[in-house]
């Protein structure tokens, strides 16, 4: 490219004022002054469709909510704006800690949770939008004194170091088996392409995987 | 995240009232927005990219998560169909294949189980100047786009000027290619809207969109006609990082095939490479009629990227996107390379 | 189990001889060789590699139940009653200084407790931290640091290695007044004699020349960097880090909370990754703690994703020039070399450079720190070596391909140390090297398979300080108590096992309490010191325990000497005797025994081997690396666990794949900023892009003493990838990451050329 060309896509892309040293924006407004009004959001499905299905009635400040978690109704104080990830780890009493915020962007599935069966990002779903739905972390899978079999192929077959990839790995898999349990090596591969793992466990991740097919306990 | 406030209507009436009704925003990303899956949407806000005053939810309203035959052998798609629902349908896996392929290449599997049709559509460019919070650039109201004499190896090779992002939409190419159409709801009115003229150039619409919708507008279906195209249709996505990535380049090709496997007539579509789906109808129009060979193929290649105009850091997606018509051509031509 | 130990030195009355040796200390995760003096008297030792119950066995982690469950509580998990949340305001020009900073619009926030800002007036990188926040929710925090008003006087800035050397270019840094010709470029050291270099390159047969050059990396350890400061006011206050090093949070908090060091407690029970870049309290830690001192209330501050990625330290960049020779029948006759190390406004990292495996003849290098306005680089995961050895690695792969001669050839001719040469063979062997084309870029098709090779080496010797007690109660528990740190490598697992093995006990048997600074001293996780300064430290304790434990039962067993007493399989024998452990230790007094275990030098050392081969497919087509199989030989000494020290590797073979192919900082040379700061556009490899790998552990290596692998593990790949795809496409990419545009390019301009 030359400086010719260069200096063409500058012109023709900045058309107003060419300083690069007015990117940045200016005072960033918090948006914390809403009127900080408590709303009520129940388990029950039918009953949060008939409170908030009016439009004139948004949800704004604190929210009061249950979640559906682990096989147990857990209340709760959000914002609309908490994502479950965070009410979960920061606002549940006590907090459920298994899913790990890592990149809180639905790029690396250490957060990954069980939403009526399937395997999703909770960093990227809101607590107010959980209502209603089955969710199952990793604790919901099994303790350390009952492990699942995913769980207990993962330390046998040492699918974990550091561990703070884990809880997302072993909840997608454990996801996954229960949709197909009996995958080849490239079906655990693509079932968990969405978690990232920095020590480099991969290799025994999908050992794991395997073996806890094999052995038929993904449950 | 901004706070904003939320708002779960049960229709689409009430989902429209709810955005037209919305306290009253200084910016345009600061309107109200609706939300689906929020596989796009909620990375905006946490980037404050997007500040919506009030989001309201979709997934209440009953009837847009289907797919159905619309009995003239094409599609009706709702809007909320996730993605993970649209690559699995056994009707689009058999009948329109490259619609399952373009879904499958979506992100990740957690992605494709909450994201929806409607929002991969809508998402927003994953330039990286655009997705940094600090930066105002020319998308976000600034002066300047960046990418233009920046860091612009993902950046557009076609249409691009004054902004240079590319479309990231995986499905938006290939729905191009079948001549699919999206119905769009707004306060005053419905409105069928053709996909290729749902997107829109920098230089063409509002800068700070990449379609047409209107603040108070959401798509509510896709439809995808009957096509002698859509049985011989694939995606092929060129990722960096197979895991997980945005097209660095793609295609979407579909051919009617004739008498003694002659293509009749070609869609050919390419993605990751300019601000909207690029549809190359003079490669198009070069293939009809002809018996697809290897030389035919990357005659068609070379004249899809015709054209071209590579930025200083993205020269390689010219042969890397001939590359991918080749073989996509190759794949639904029955040619072997 | 049988008893390799067989006597234990008699106290006597003059204090025991001692010997001055030289070990590694780690000082931010960089090793340093100090000199130290230890007691030159027979201690324990290992007995034969191949004669354990448990090391040198698979043992599974004792941590993974908890980690696979989600019941591991992590610093980033600690949640306090009535904790607050803090988040940092950062700087976002690569150079500026603060005119005006206005915090009455976060302060009336509702739930905002405390605004401070950093003692930084002139900021010169972008990221560097300005103020913080803390609040009773992260989300008002994240509101209060934006709602910041903060005025800067934005000056010139060079965040681009080469325009830094430019002499228009802006002062990253004040100069030297010693120095006051060097400006953004310091000279680090110069070794060599540049004349003898230039005659030995004058009489070679074959000479090449290049230059190499490596991205900034990051640690992208999944757990970002912060702490809890679990402080209300009063007299003592605990500190939840994620650190390598526990002993490295106590004396900065407690000046930050005006306390007492004494009063202050750190702990770490897990901690998600760390790779070199997390010691001290840093100035998260630092700001965590001003919070916690101004509210008088527990504060979290756990950097977001965006922070980490520009403030939390990364892995300088390299940028190298070589000339060198070689003589056709294999022998490296000269090098000259010039290398840039890039660390920001820091120094760099540096390595063994020329890397330190082979001999290159005469050779004559100058090493310089470049800097520009990046946050300064830290350590990371063998500081230097990777950089260093890519490099050296390619230089080589050219050498051989210049006179036409077998890389593996051309390295066994050449290595220092002939131990090298059975591990390539052994490589060679498992990757199937036959099956190589040695025609670069030779293979039919569009998809071209390739392999390359490449040698790493690293220290790993321990130093002395690990204090370690076994406490045998009278119930048969049995407790290993030392304040180190498990980062994932394994470390709570050896401890168990050293102790379980020593006392013919099960791994279940033994308890172990780690990551408390109010525990026995050990040193930080770093240079890889951790196995070979703890495990001598837990072996003389346990033979202690189990001397001690004898001792007292001996009556039980007809007042045998305590070395005849023997523990195996959970008995105790002595005198003809057998009974159950449980029974045995009965016999102890009420408060059972505590033995103090001290590091014994002999039970270690420094010094490893290893190699990697890689074979990969290109796609010439479309530029794309397709990894196939890596195959690492590694030695070690002692494997105190098999299991783990083969994910270590690999773990090492790992990153180093990402580093050759995917990983790599991009920074807008006009904003000054990184324009990748996430996991969507800093692109870790994953589950795709993982190849077969094989981690063999040498067990040629006979040597009886534990040696710490983790950095040597990283090193040999990231050349041996990049030979790999030479080999494979006849590109030789000498700017890492290897990615598709640069292949297509490389193909383009080689076709061009023909």
């Amino acid at each position: 490219m030359s400086d010719d060309h260069d200096q063409e896509r500058r012109k023709k892309s900045s058309r107003y004022d060419p300083s690069r040293r007015k990117f940045l924006k200016g005072v960033g407004v918090a948006g914390a002054g809403a009127a900080l009004a408590d709303h009520l959001l129940t388990g029950d499905a039918d009953k949060v469709a008939a409170k908030i299905s009016t439009p004139g009635d948004p949800l704004s400040g604190n929210v009061n909510l249950v979640l559906d978690l682990n096989g147990q109704k857990r209340n709760l104080t959000v914002e609309p704006r908490t994502t479950l990830l965070s009410a979960i780890r920061d606002r549940l009493e006590p907090p459920v800690t298994g899913p790990k915020l890592v990149c809180d962007m639905g790029s690396c599935g250490a957060c990954t949770v069980i939403m009526d069966g399937k395997p999703v990002y909770s960093c990227l779903v809101l607590a107010v939008d959980a209502v209603g739905k089955k969710l199952t972390t990793v604790e919901g899978l099994g303790s350390p004194e009952n492990m699942n079999g995913v769980q207990r192929a993962f330390v046998e077959h040492d699918g974990l170091m550091c561990g703070f990839c884990t809880p997302g790995f072993v909840t997608t898999i454990s996801a996954y088996l229960k949709k197909n349990p009996n995958p080849t090596l490239d079906e655990v591969r693509e079932a968990c392409k969405g978690n990232f793992c920095r020590c480099g466990t991969y290799p025994r991740v999908f050992e794991a995987a395997l073996a806890a097919a094999k052995a038929g306990t993904s449950g | 995240m901004n706070t904003f406030e939320w708002v779960s209507p049960g229709t689409v009436a009430e989902a429209i009232s709810a955005l037209k009704s919305a306290p009253a925003a200084s910016d345009l990303d600061d309107a109200a927005r609706p939300i689906a899956g929020g596989q796009d949407l909620l990375t905006t806000m946490k980037d404050y990219i997007t500040r919506p005053v009030r989001v309201v939810n979709l997934k209440g309203i009953r009837g847009l998560d289907k797919i159905e035959a619309d009995g003239k052998g094409g599609l009706r798609i709702g809007a909320l169909v996730t993605l993970a629902q649209l690559e699995e349908h056994a009707i689009v896996r058999r009948n329109f294949p490259g619609l399952s392929e373009a879904a499958h290449s979506v992100g990740t599997p957690q992605i494709r189980n909450l994201g929806t049709v409607g929002g991969n559509l809508c998402q927003r460019p994953r330039c990286w100047y655009f997705r940094l919070e600090e930066v105002v650039c020319l998308k976000k109201g600034g002066t300047e786009c960046y990418a233009a004499t920046g860091e612009n190896k993902y950046h557009a090779i076609f249409g691009g000027g004054p902004s240079y992002i590319v479309h990231p939409s995986d499905l938006a190419p290939m729905l191009v290619a079948l001549g699919a159409s999206v119905s769009v709801v707004g306060a005053e009115g419905k409105r069928a809207i053709p996909l290729d003229k749902f997107f829109t150039l920098p230089s063409e619409g509002n800068l700070r969109r990449e379609n047409v919708l209107k603040n108070d507008e959401i798509i509510t279906e896709v439809q995808v006609p009957a096509s002698k195209f859509a049985a011989h249709s694939t995606y092929l996505k060129f990722k960096e990082r197979d895991s997980m990535d945005f097209a660095m380049s793609a295609v979407a090709a579909a051919v009617a095939i004739g008498p003694n496997k002659t293509i009749r007539e070609a869609r050919l579509v390419l993605g990751g490479v300019a601000p909207v789906p690029w549809r190359v109808t003079k490669a198009e129009g070069y293939l009809a009629g002809k018996t697809p060979s290897v030389d035919v193929l990357t005659h068609t290649a070379k004249i899809a990227l015709e054209g071209a105009e590579p930025l200083a850091k993205n020269k390689y997606k010219v042969p890397l996107t001939q590359t991918l018509v080749r073989r996509a051509l190759a794949r639904v031509g029955g040619v072997r390379t | 189990m049988p008893q390799q130990q067989q006597t234990q030195p008699q106290p006597s009355p003059t204090p025991p001889k001692k010997k001055k040796i030289r070990v590694p200390r780690v000082v931010n995760g960089v090793e340093q060789m100090v000199e130290i003096e230890v007691d030159d008297v027979a201690g324990p030792t290992w007995g034969p590699n191949d004669k354990h119950t448990l090391l040198n066995h698979r043992l599974t982690r004792v941590d993974g139940p908890l980690k696979v469950s989600g019941a591991a509580r992590y610093t980033y998990d600690v949640r306090l009653p009535g904790m607050l949340y803090a988040r940092v305001r950062r700087c976002p020009h690569a150079h500026a200084r603060l005119k005006n900073f206005d915090s009455s619009a976060a302060s009336k926030i509702p739930g905002v407790k405390a605004i401070i800002q950093t003692p930084l007036k002139e900021f010169r990188f972008a990221g560097s931290p300005v103020a913080a926040v803390a609040a009773i929710s992260p989300e008002i925090a994240h509101d209060a640091i934006r709602a910041l008003v903060v005025e800067y006087e934005v000056l010139p800035h060079v965040v681009i290695a080469r325009e830094a050397l430019k002499p228009g270019s802006p002062e990253v840094l004040p100069r030297d007044s010693r120095k006051p010709d060097e400006k953004n470029l310091r000279l680090a050291n110069k070794t060599g004699d540049v004349e003898k270099v230039e005659a030995a390159l004058k009489s070679s047969d074959a000479i090449v020349e290049a230059e190499y050059s490596t991205s900034r990396l990051h640690h992208c350890c999944l757990e970002t960097h912060g702490m809890v400061v679990d402080y209300s006011g009063g007299d003592s206050a605990t500190i939840y880090a994620t650190t390598q090093g526990t002993f490295t949070i106590p004396d900065d908090a407690a000046k930050e909370l005006g306390l007492p060091q004494s009063a202050v407690t750190a702990t770490v029970q897990h901690m998600g990754g760390g790779f070199g870049s997390k010691f001290g309290i840093g100035i998260e830690g630092m700001l965590a703690c001003r919070l916690s001192n101004e509210t008088k209330t527990p504060v979290k501050l756990m950097l977001t994703r965006y922070d980490e990625f520009v403030m939390a330290g990364n892995r300088s960049g390299s940028w190298q020039k070589f000339k060198a020779g070689v003589k056709k029948d294999g022998t490296f006759t000269a090098l000259h070399a010039t290398q840039y190390r890039l660390g920001g406004v820091g120094q760099g990292s540096q390595a063994g450079q020329p890397y330190a495996v082979y001999r290159v003849g005469d050779s004559y290098r100058e090493v310089y720190a470049l800097q520009t306005n990046e946050d300064s680089s830290v350590a990371m995961r063998a500081p230097g070596h990777p950089q260093a050895s890519f490099a050296m690695e390619s230089l080589l792969d050219e050498l051989a391909y210049k006179i036409g001669m077998d890389p593996v050839e051309f390295r066994k001719k050449n290595v220092r140390d002939d131990f090298y040469k059975h591990q390539f063979d052994r490589g060679a062997r498992e990757i199937g090297w036959e099956r190589r084309n040695p025609t670069a870029g030779g293979n039919p098709g569009p998809n071209k398979r390739g392999m390359g090779c490449a040698a790493g080496t690293w220290g790993g010797g321990g130093n002395d300080q690990c204090k370690v007690d076994v406490t045998v109660s009278r119930d048969g528990s049995v407790v290993v108590a030392v304040g180190t740190q498990d980062l994932g490598t394994g470390t709570r697992t050896f401890t168990r096992a050293i102790v379980a093995e020593e006392l013919g006990l099960g791994i279940k048997d033994v308890v172990e309490q780690i990551g408390n600074s109010k525990l026995g001293s050990a040193n930080s996780s770093g240079g890889s010191t951790t196995a070979a300064s703890l495990s001598p430290s837990v072996k003389d304790a346990a033979v202690k325990a189990r001397l001690a434990v004898a001792e007292k039962i001996a009556p039980l067993f007809g007042n045998a000497k305590p070395e005849q007493i023997t523990f195996a399989g959970g008995n105790v024998s002595g005198g003809g005797k057998t009974i159950t452990w449980k029974q045995a230790c009965a016999a102890l007094p009420a408060a059972g025994i505590t033995a103090h275990g001290v590091w014994r030098s002999e039970l270690q050392s420094r010094g490893v081997h290893g190699v990697c081969f890689a074979e990969v497919e290109v796609d010439v087509e479309t530029g794309k690396v397709r990894p196939i199989k890596m195959v690492q030989v590694q030695d070690g000494g002692l494997p105190l666990n098999r299991l783990t020290m083969e994910s270590q590797i690999n773990g090492g073979m790992i990153q180093a794949l990402g580093m050759a192919l995917w990983e790599g900082r991009t920074i807008d040379a006009d904003l000054g900023m990184q324009l990748n700061p996430s996991f969507v556009d800093y692109k870790l490899p994953g589950s795709l892009e993982m190849p077969e790998m094989i981690p063999i552990i040498d067990d040629e290596d006979k040597r009886e003493v534990v040696i710490g692998i983790a950095e040597a593990a990283i090193i040999p790949a990231v050349g041996a990838v990049a030979n790999a795809v030479f080999n494979a496409c006849g590109v030789r990419v000498r700017e890492l990451p290897i990615t598709p545009d640069k292949i297509l390019i490389g193909l383009m301009s080689e076709r061009r050329s023909a």
